[in-house]
C-alpha cells in the first residue's frame, strides 16, 4: 500500500487516547492493589476506583451509587434486560418490548428473556430508521409491561431514537426503561436528571478508553438481579475484582468526550456531509440509509445498486480504506443487516450496504481520498455486474 | 484457504514467488453447532486460515457463499440422493462455488488469478493430473468452465503430499501437521443420511421402507430407505445367501434396492450426461480414452461410442465394478484431463457403436 491507510470504522472501535493511557498507567505499575484489600495498596486502589466512579457518575448526571463498572456494552445490555426482567417476572410482569434494530446484545438477551417466559414485543421502525412513536404509544401501556429497551443511536445508520419520549411512555406505564447508549455517549447528552431512563449501557472502547470496560447506570430504586455471583464488589451487582486501571481510563475518556462533545459533533458533521455530498454527486442513485432521520454525525451508511458489500469492502481494504458492512458475524463473513431489513430496505440494497464511521482519526484528506476511491471502485464493480 | 495444509502452502508458495496474494476463506454452510476439526467452515478452520495469512503478511477475508452453495451444491446433493443416485458435491462446489462465484469476487478486486490447494496442474491451457498419483484431485475438477483454466494457479499440484507437508514445516506454518480431511465438508461425522433427514420431509420416498429385491425380482427383505444405500454397498443387506449380496441398483420408482452377486456389479460401459470438455477439440466417436469412474479408482481404457450434445456413451475395454449413477466419469489422455460428466447409468454388456 503506497498511501497511509484510512480508518473509517470508529463505530466498531477507537484507539485508546493518550490522555486515557497516561491516566491508566500507574494502575498497571505501582498502584496495582486490589480495591477490596484493607492494606495501603488496597486503600490506594479503592480511592482511585471510588474517584473514577464519582467522575463517571458526574458524566451521566447520576449519583456514584447508581454507577456500576462492566466489561462493556454487551454486559450492560444483558444486565439491564435479563437482570431487570428476572426481578419483574417475579412481580408478575410479562412483556419485554424492544425494537428490531437493536444491537444483538439486546436482541439476544430479549430472546433469552422470552425463553424464561417473557412475551417479546417489537416496536415498528419506519423507513427513516426511527422507532415509530405511534406504535410505541400503543405498545407501552400499563398492565403486563415489564421492560422496554431501545438503543439511543443506531450503530449501523446513526439514526437517533426518540429516547426521551420512549422513556416517558415506559415510565408512565409503570415499567422499566433501558437504553443502549454505546454509540450515543459523546454524541448526545446522556443525563439521568433530564431523561427518566432506569438503565443505561455505555462502552469504553467506542470513546477512546480500552476494550473490556463499560459503565452501567442503575437508577436508585430500580431493582436488578445480578448475572454474576461472587463477592460484594459493586454492591453485589457485579461481583469480581474491579478493573481499576480501565475504570480510571473510562472516567477520563468520558470526561473528555463530554468536554469535546459539541465541537466534535460539528467537526464530524462537516466531514460526513462532505463525504455524503461527494458520493451522492458521483453516484446519483446511491441510497444513504437514515438520510431523512435525525442522525448522529459519525455514521454514513450507503448502498449502491449493482454492488455487494462483501467484495466492495475487500476492494476498499485493498486500497487501504477500512469500512464495515454494519454487522459482522463471528467468523468475519458478511451477513445481511437486520437493521436495514427492519427499515424495509430491499435485500439487494441491504446486501450492498457500506458503513463508514468517522471519528478521532478522520481528516479532511481522508474524506477527499475516499470521495475519489469509493466511486471509482463502485464504477468498476458495476461495470462487471453489467457484463456478467 | 480452507485452513488446511494444502491451501496454506499454496498461498505461501505464491507469496514466495512474489505474487500479490489475497487470502480468502469461503463460508459455505452453517450447521448450527460449530464442530471442531471440520475440514472447512468451522471457526477453527477460518481462524487457522486467518493466522496463516497473517503470518504470510497477506490480507485475509471470509466470504459468505452460503446462499449460492446451498442452491448449487447442497440442494442438488439432496435431490440426487432422493432420486436414487450418489452425488459428489465437491464437483459442483468446484464448478459453481469456487471457480465461478469466487472468480466473480476475484474480478471485483481485480485479481487476475485464483489459486487453490488442489493436487492438479494447469499447463498450456490444459488441466493435468497432479504429480502425486495418490492425491490427484482432477476427478473433482472436470466441471469447470474451460476458459477458467487460464486463470487458475495450482501451486501444490506439482508436489507430492509429503513434499507439501515438508514445505509447510519448513515455512513454519501452523497447519503443517493438520490431519487430512477426506469427508464431505458439510456432512457431520461422515453420515450423509443425517443431512438428508434434515433436508427432506420425514415421509420422503427415499427415506421410508421399501423392498430389497434380487435381479430376478424376488423380494428378499426390506430396507428403511433407499437413500441409505449406494451401488456396490454390502453392509445392511440380508445374509444367508450362497454368495454375498451387493447393491447393484437403486430403483426409486418402486423404492427398491436391487441386490445381486459381486459379478452383477461389473460394467462394460456407461452413459454420462452434463459432459464438459476441457480441451479445445472435442474428442470424436472412436477416440480411445482412459476412464475413471470413481475417486481413486484405477484408470481403465475405453472408447467413445456416442457424443450427442452433452451426453456421451463409452465402452470400457476391461469391466469395472460398481458404475454408480450420480458419480462422475472423467476422461484422460495420459495426464491431460479431456473432460468429464455425470454417470447416468452403467451398462453390463459391452456396448457397441451405433451404425
Amino acid at each position: 500500500m503506497s498511501r497511509d491507510p484510512i480508518y473509517l470504522d470508529h463505530a466498531a472501535t477507537t484507539p485508546v487516547r493518550s490522555e486515557v493511557f497516561e491516566a491508566m498507567a500507574p494502575f498497571f505499575g505501582p498502584r496495582f492493589g486490589n480495591p477490596s484489600s484493607t492494606h495501603r495498596w488496597g486503600r490506594e486502589a479503592r480511592a482511585a476506583l471510588d474517584e473514577a466512579r464519582e467522575r463517571v457518575a458526574q458524566c451521566l448526571g447520576a449519583a456514584p451509587d447508581e454507577v456500576c463498572f462492566t466489561s462493556g456494552g454487551t454486559e450492560g445490555d444483558n444486565l439491564a434486560v435479563l437482570g431487570g426482567w428476572r426481578i419483574l417476572k417475579a412481580q408478575g410482569k410479562k412483556a419485554v418490548v424492544t425494537s428490531p434494530i437493536e444491537h444483538k446484545a439486546v436482541l439476544q438477551a430479549v430472546h433469552q428473556a422470552a425463553k424464561e417466559g417473557a412475551e417479546e414485543r417489537l416496536l415498528r421502525v419506519d423507513a427513516t430508521g426511527t422507532v415509530a412513536l405511534d406504535d410505541a404509544r400503543a405498545k407501552l401501556t400499563p398492565g403486563d409491561l415489564a421492560l422496554c429497551s431501545v438503543m439511543w443511536i443506531n450503530n449501523e445508520t446513526g439514526v437517533i431514537q426518540p429516547i426521551a419520549e420512549l422513556a416517558e411512555l415506559t415510565k408512565a406505564a409503570g415499567a422499566v426503561f433501558h437504553t443502549d447508549a454505546v454509540q450515543a455517549f459523546g454524541k448526545v447528552e446522556v443525563d439521568a436528571r433530564k431523561i427518566p431512563f432506569d438503565f443505561v449501557a455505555v462502552s469504553g472502547h467506542k470513546i477512546g478508553a480500552p476494550k473490556g470496560i463499560g459503565a452501567f447506570f442503575i437508577r436508585r430504586g430500580t431493582a436488578l438481579e445480578p448475572l454474576f455471583f461472587g463477592g460484594s464488589q459493586d454492591r453485589g451487582r457485579r461481583p469480581g475484582t474491579e478493573n481499576v486501571a480501565s475504570a480510571v481510563g473510562l472516567a477520563r475518556a468520558m470526561e473528555l468526550a463530554i468536554a469535546e462533545r459539541e465541537a466534535h459533533w460539528r467537526e464530524l458533521e462537516a466531514l460526513r456531509n462532505e463525504l455524503q455530498a461527494a458520493i451522492v454527486a458521483k453516484i446519483p442513485d446511491a441510497t444513504i440509509h437514515g438520510r431523512d432521520a435525525k442522525r448522529a454525525p459519525h455514521i454514513l451508511n450507503v448502498s449502491v445498486p449493482g454492488t455487494d458489500s462483501e467484495s466492495l469492502l475487500m476492494a476498499l481494504d485493498l486500497q487501504g480504506i477500512a469500512a464495515s458492512s454494519g454487522s459482522a458475524c463471528q467468523s468475519g463473513s458478511v451477513t445481511p443487516s437486520h437493521v436495514l431489513s427492519a427499515m424495509g430496505v430491499r435485500a439487494e440494497l441491504a446486501n450492498a450496504a457500506i458503513r463508514m464511521s468517522l471519528g478521532s482519526l478522520s481528516t479532511p484528506a481522508d474524506v477527499a481520498r475516499v470521495a475519489e476511491v469509493f466511486p471509482s471502485l463502485v464504477a468498476k464493480a458495476r461495470g462487471l455486474a453489467s457484463v456478467g | 484457504m480452507s485452513g488446511g495444509v494444502d491451501s496454506s502452502v499454496a498461498a505461501a508458495l505464491l507469496v514466495r514467488a512474489g505474487h500479490d496474494v489475497v487470502g480468502v476463506t469461503m463460508k459455505l454452510f452453517h450447521d448450527g453447532g460449530e464442530t471442531p476439526d471440520r475440514p472447512c467452515c468451522s471457526l477453527d478452520s477460518v481462524n487457522d486460515a486467518r493466522r496463516v495469512a497473517e503470518s504470510l503478511g497477506i490480507p485475509h477475508y471470509v466470504l459468505n457463499l452460503q446462499d449460492a452453495f446451498g442452491r448449487d451444491v447442497l440442494q442438488e446433493f439432496v435431490a440426487e440422493y432422493a432420486a436414487g443416485r450418489t452425488p459428489i458435491p465437491c464437483v459442483r462446489c468446484n464448478t459453481f462455488t469456487k471457480f465461478r462465484d469466487l472468480l466473480h469476487t476475484a474480478d471485483r478486486i481485480e485479481a487476475p488469478f485464483i489459486a487453490t490447494g488442489h493436487y492438479a496442474r494447469v499447463a498450456d491451457g490444459r488441466l493435468l493430473r497432479g504429480v502425486d498419483d495418490q492425491k490427484d484431485q482432477t476427478y473433482f475438477l472436470w466441471g469447470i468452465e474451460r476458459a477458467v483454466l487460464d486463470r487458475m494457479l495450482l501451486p501444490v499440484g506439482a508436489m507430492t503430499k509429503a513434499e507439501t507437508r515438508e514445505m509447510a514445516r519448513e515455512l513454519g506454518l501452523l497447519t503443517a501437521e493438520k490431519a487430512e480431511s477426506q469427508e464431505i465438508c458439510f456432512v457431520p461425522d461422515g453420515d450423509y443420511v443425517k443431512v438428508l433427514e434434515r433436508e427432506l420431509p420425514a415421509d420422503a420416498p427415499a427415506l421410508v421402507p421399501g423392498p430389497i429385491v434380487t435381479l430376478d425380482g424376488t423380494v428378499v427383505g426390506t430396507h428403511d430407505g433407499f437413500a441409505r444405500y449406494t451401488v456396490g454397498q454390502r453392509r445392511g443387506l440380508p445374509g444367508g445367501h450362497n454368495e454375498p449380496l451387493f447393491v447393484v441398483a437403486l430403483r426409486p420408482e418402486d423404492r427398491a434396492v436391487v441386490v445381486g452377486p459381486r459379478d452383477a456389479l461389473l460394467g462394460r460401459g456407461l452413459v454420462a450426461r452434463g459432459v464438459n470438455w476441457l480441451v479445445g477439440e472435442v474428442p470424436g466417436v472412436g477416440t480411445p480414452l482412459r476412464v475413471r469412474i470413481r475417486h481413486r479408482a484405477a484408470l481403465v481404457p475405453g472408447t467413445l461410442l456416442r457424443v450427442e450434445g452433452d451426453e456421451v456413451e463409452v465402452a470400457l475395454d476391461t469391466p469395472v465394478q460398481a458404475i454408480t449413477p450420480g458419480q462422475s466419469v472423467v476422461f484422460y489422455d495420459g495426464d491431460v484431463v479431456l473432460g468429464g460428466g455425470v454417470i447416468e447409468r452403467g451398462k453390463r454388456a459391452l456396448p457397441v457403436r451405433a451404425a
